[in-house]
């Protein structure tokens, strides 16, 4: 209790320090002049009497220091005028203090907002009571990497047997239409299973969740239930409490609404914000012909996900689920499927589901990892300039620190003091930093999910991502900060402070520390230029690895037309028609249609068989008539397809070379024919054109075989939703209010279609790689600029202790060339040594990249030239100006200044 | 400085100040260490500096408290008083202080 209460005591006194020195002066003051007047009083001589009060005190100044130090906490007050003193020094050198916080800001910076992005993909568990008891299943296709996405018979299989669950449950995304007034609204939400809400333990915020029992054909008794979102109460239904009850129509079912769940709850995929939840078993019904449940076991598209039973853990489960692969797979109703199953030694699998599931995670991981690599490398180089820079200017500081010595103030003393000034300049970079961040962040996450609709990447800052700024700082600090300030301590100061700037030459020749960090930091610079110089090389190959198409000037139009109910001719009739609307649009060259818009990571394939019988898997797409002039794909052989293919002529088949190449090696391939098998009976196609190769799903993999089917045969049995693809010289603005009138006009049923353009959806596909190159060519050019800093401040300040000894070489006969040149093979080795050193370890560490890199080798000579050269450009351009003005220097008046 | 004046223990000063405050009421830094001195039979000469660092210890403990007054001859003076918890310290800390003695007493009478 004494001790808390004299804790208190000293923390208060530290707040009224003048105060109390004041008060305790005039306390002593009047105890030696009631002493004198006692003196006096007994006889004393007034003189004596003073002389003898103060020696009867003691020594006053003693008494005040104890006094002092007793009053206060000493370490904190010593801390408190370090820091204040601190300040006051880096206020003094504008220049360095800006460099050293922006440079900081830089390192931490970027490192925070990879984190910060990690975390919200990888890290953070789902805001869900007890998400350590979350599994997310999947499926072990006997290939290295499992699948996550399930057909409906086989997760109902899982629901139904369980043990080491409580409940496994699943769900998918999907875009769904809401009517609101005569107009619809394309809003994102999510087909659940009943167990769902119940496995995520989240109470809704009115109403009731969904159960098990509105995951049933046919619903309730009083039909189907749909829980909403938070967002979607209050944009929609202003928040009315009314809501439970209400009707809302979705997709042209009525559906009414149980309940509202908090906004804080968005499911298991971290990146999805689903604001309406249907039963699982309404996918049937909304969806009709093309459900993906009636797909059965062909239809691959629910994530499926658990929670651990009490007392289980995850080995029980994984073992649990794959030994129940059997029974579930011997259920479901294709036998020629399960057969040829159970021969991939098909299983399921069980894995920690803590943070949800989402499939992005499946593409960036590894591409978010390599960032975070190279952001490391940043906040080194950073460490690494501010270690030398801090190094350059403790030698210009020796004077002021060895006087300070020489007052009495311990190395300990002196080594706390500019470590505290280097967690001055740590705290106010990571503070920079740390504002920068959420917006570089934010910005990254739309490159990185650009092209999907509907998701959302929280990089917000929560407690994980401050721990790690802050770790991060404080390491960063003791990096750059404790050598310098060991090193400016070290050596007898005390005997230097007598010499001139000239006596010390020899000790700062043979320094070695600044020489090995300004090298380290070259070769780090160099590798961090390397690594940009490859992926930035990779993507420009990409993009000019020729799509097989002309995507420029192309706009593409998406049509929801599943709820409209039109088919047939009547569906044919209405793209017929909006195709010549569209081509009297000014600046219109040519439109057209496909099922499938090329590049976007969508497959379509089908098996047909050749003239010999064997089978072949072709990828398809569905077009109309122009579509290969339209998109400038050349047409090689034959004709297009025209309006005329209708289903009462006999399906027609064009293919592109590859598809030729393997389906009729011996050579012509028109008037030829494929056969599908469908069901027991064969489809016969006739080959009427050939047209040249295109990238299909993605722009990465080459060309492959592929088969295009007329628009008008295609009985719909995809989906009556088609893209146009429109070929313009103008930009996509008009075009799109054009559609959107056009549409409003011809059907009001559906809602406003999309207008992308073609280099949009190749840009998106290539997010990654995107995101990769722009941040790595970021970070090369701080790399470098960081690193011409540390070049130029270390030289400055190293010339500018040799002023005097400059001007007296040129007063014996220097030439100013000599001295130029003397000054910059100061840096000369460093930067030559660095680089052979960077360019061994850049060797060793871009075979990291090679898995990221396209028709690029790991070590292409060009890149590597190029990249040593833009380094050495730029170190010899900082190294430049400081022999330039040492070469300037007047030899009298640099004498004189001694 | 230079004189040779005895080391005290720290406690014992405290325990000092704590008596003289017990039996004279509220009295200035001078007075106390007037007051030590007289009682100690001159004895024990102390700096009466080093009076201040101990009744800045007993203030932040709070034990003592501390009033600027006006002192008999018409001077401003801080005066130092008891407070509750020093009254009630004291006779815990005099049974140490006489446990410490005794100990000392004991070991100065052992044979050699």
């Amino acid at each position: 209790m004494d001790m808390v209460r004299t804790f208190f005591s000293r923390i208060a006194a530290m707040f009224r320090g003048r105060n109390l020195d004041a008060s305790l002066d005039e306390e002593v003051r009047a105890h030696i002049d009631m002493a004198t007047e006692e003196h006096i009083l007994r006889g004393v001589p007034k003189d004596e009497a003073r002389r003898l009060a103060l020696r009867e005190f003691g020594g006053v100044t003693q008494v005040r220091e104890t006094y002092r130090v007793q009053r206060g906490l000493p370490l904190l007050e010593q801390v408190r005028r370090d820091v204040r003193f601190g300040v006051l020094q880096l206020w003094k050198s504008p220049g360095f203090t800006l460099t050293a916080i922006l440079t900081l800001a830089l390192g931490v910076g970027a490192n925070t907002t990879i984190f910060s992005m990690i975390n919200g993909l990888l890290l953070r568990p789902l805001p869900v009571p007890e998400s350590g008891r979350l599994v997310v299943l999947g499926i072990n296709f006997g290939g290295p990497k499992p699948g996550f996405s399930f057909p409906e018979p086989l997760f109902r299989g899982l629901e139904r047997r369980q043990s080491a669950f409580n409940t496994v449950f699943a769900f998918d995304r999907s875009p769904f239409q809401v009517k609101s007034g005569a107009s619809t609204e394309v809003i994102f939400g999510q087909y659940v299973s009943g167990t769902f809400f119940d496995a995520l333990q989240t109470p809704p915020l009115l109403g009731r969740t969904l159960t098990v029992g509105d995951d049933r054909k046919g619903g309730d008794p009083s039909g189907f239930a749909t829980v909403i979102g938070e967002t979607l109460w209050t944009n929609r239904f202003h928040r009315d409490p009314a809501i439970i009850g209400q009707k809302m129509t979705v997709d042209n079912v009525v559906f009414t609404i149980a309940g509202v769940m908090p906004r804080s709850f968005f499911g298991a995929d971290p990146l999805q914000r689903p604001q309406i939840f249907l039963p699982l078993a309404v996918e049937e019904v909304l969806n009709g012909e093309r459900s993906m449940t009636r797909a059965g076991v062909h239809g691959w598209w629910l994530n499926v996900m658990g929670r651990l039973a009490p007392g289980a853990n995850l080995e029980q489960a994984n073992s649990e689920v794959s030994a129940a692969t059997n029974a579930i797979l011997g259920a479901a109703p294709d036998a020629r499927w399960v057969a040829r199953q159970k021969e991939r030694h098909f299983h399921f699998l069980a894995q920690s589901g803590s943070t949800g599931f989402t499939y992005i995670r499946l593409n960036f991981r590894k591409p978010l990892i390599a960032l975070f690599v190279m952001c490391g490398g940043i906040l080194l180089l950073a460490c690494l300039n501010l270690a030398s820079l801090l190094l350059a200017r403790g030698t210009a500081r020796q004077r002021e620190l060895a006087t300070r010595m020489a007052l009495g103030a311990s190395r300990r003393r002196l080594i706390q003091q500019l470590l505290v000034e280097g967690l001055l300049l740590g705290a106010a970079g990571t503070a920079a930093g740390l504002a920068l961040s959420p917006v570089v962040s934010r910005l990254l996450a739309a490159v990185l999910l650009g092209g999907r609709p509907g998701t959302y990447l929280d990089t917000s800052i929560d407690v994980r991502v401050f721990a790690f700024a802050a770790a991060a700082a404080v390491l960063a600090t003791l990096l750059f900060a404790l050598a310098p300030a060991i090193k400016a301590t070290s050596r007898r100061l005390v005997d230097r402070m007598k010499d001139g700037q000239h006596a010390t030459l020899t000790h700062e020749r043979s320094a070695i520390l600044p020489r090995v960090l300004l090298g380290a930091e070259v070769g780090l610079a160099l590798m961090l230029v390397v690594g940009a110089g490859l992926v930035s090389t990779s993507l420009l190959r990409l993009y000019n690895s020729g799509e097989g198409f002309d995507p420029r000037g192309v706009e593409n139009i998406s049509f929801s037309m599943d709820k409209a109910g039109l088919k047939g001719d009547a569906l044919i009739a209405f793209y017929r028609e909006m195709a010549a609307r569209l081509s009297h649009q000014p600046a219109v060259t040519g439109v057209s249609y496909a099922h499938q818009v090329p590049l976007t990571g969508n497959e379509w394939d089908e098996d047909f068989t050749d003239e010999s019988g064997v089978s072949h898997d072709i990828y398809m797409n569905s077009v109309a008539p122009a579509y290969f002039s339209s998109m400038r794909i050349p047409l090689l052989a034959g004709r297009d397809f025209t309006w005329n293919d209708t289903p009462a002529t006999s399906p027609k088949i064009i293919l592109n070379q590859s598809a030729v190449r393997q389906l009729f090696p011996n050579g012509n391939a028109l008037g030829r024919s494929l056969r599908q098998k469908e069901g027991d009976k064969f489809a016969v196609f006739e080959v009427v054109g050939v047209v040249g190769d295109t990238k299909y799903s993605d722009l990465r993999s080459a060309a492959p075989a592929a088969a295009y089917v007329a628009m008008p045969q295609d009985d719909g049995s995809h989906s009556p939703s088609f893209t146009a693809f429109v070929r313009t010289s103008l930009p996509s603005g008009p075009l799109a209010g054009a559609v959107r009138a056009i549409t409003a006009q011809m059907a009001p049923q559906i809602p406003a279609p999309e207008v992308t353009s073609m280099l949009t959806i190749i840009d998106d596909s290539l997010g990654a790689e995107r995101m990769m190159t722009m941040l790595a060519v970021f970070f090369a050019i701080c790399a470098l600029v960081v690193t011409a800093i540390g070049l130029y401040g270390t030289l400055a300040y190293a010339t500018a202790r040799r002023t005097a000894e400059i001007g007296i070489r040129m007063a014996l006969g220097a030439q100013r060339s000599q001295v130029a040149a003397m000054i910059f093979g100061h840096n000369l080795w460093v930067v030559m040594g660095g680089t052979l050193i960077g360019l061994a370890a850049a060797l060793l560490a871009t075979r990291a990249l090679a898995g990221f890199l396209f028709l690029t080798s790991a070590r292409d000579p060009w890149v590597i030239a190029a990249s040593i050269a833009a380094l050495a450009f730029t170190s010899c351009a900082a190294s430049l100006l400081p022999a330039l003005r040492a070469a300037r220097i007047e030899p009298m008046t640099a004498i004189r200044c001694e | 400085m230079g004189e040779n004046k005895p080391d005290i223990l720290q406690g014992t000063l405290d325990l000092m100040v704590l008596k003289t405050l017990e039996s004279m009421g509220p009295l200035h830094g001078y007075g106390i260490a007037r007051r030590i001195e007289q009682v100690s039979g001159q004895t024990l000469i102390i700096n009466q500096g080093t009076i201040y660092p101990a009744l800045l210890r007993l203030e932040q403990r709070g034990w003592i408290k501390a009033e600027w007054g006006t002192s008999e001859a018409n001077r401003r003076a801080r005066f130092y008083s008891l407070t509750r918890i020093g009254r009630s310290r004291i006779a815990e800390e005099t049974r140490n202080w006489e446990r410490i003695s005794a100990t000392m007493a004991l070991f100065l009478a052992a044979p050699k």
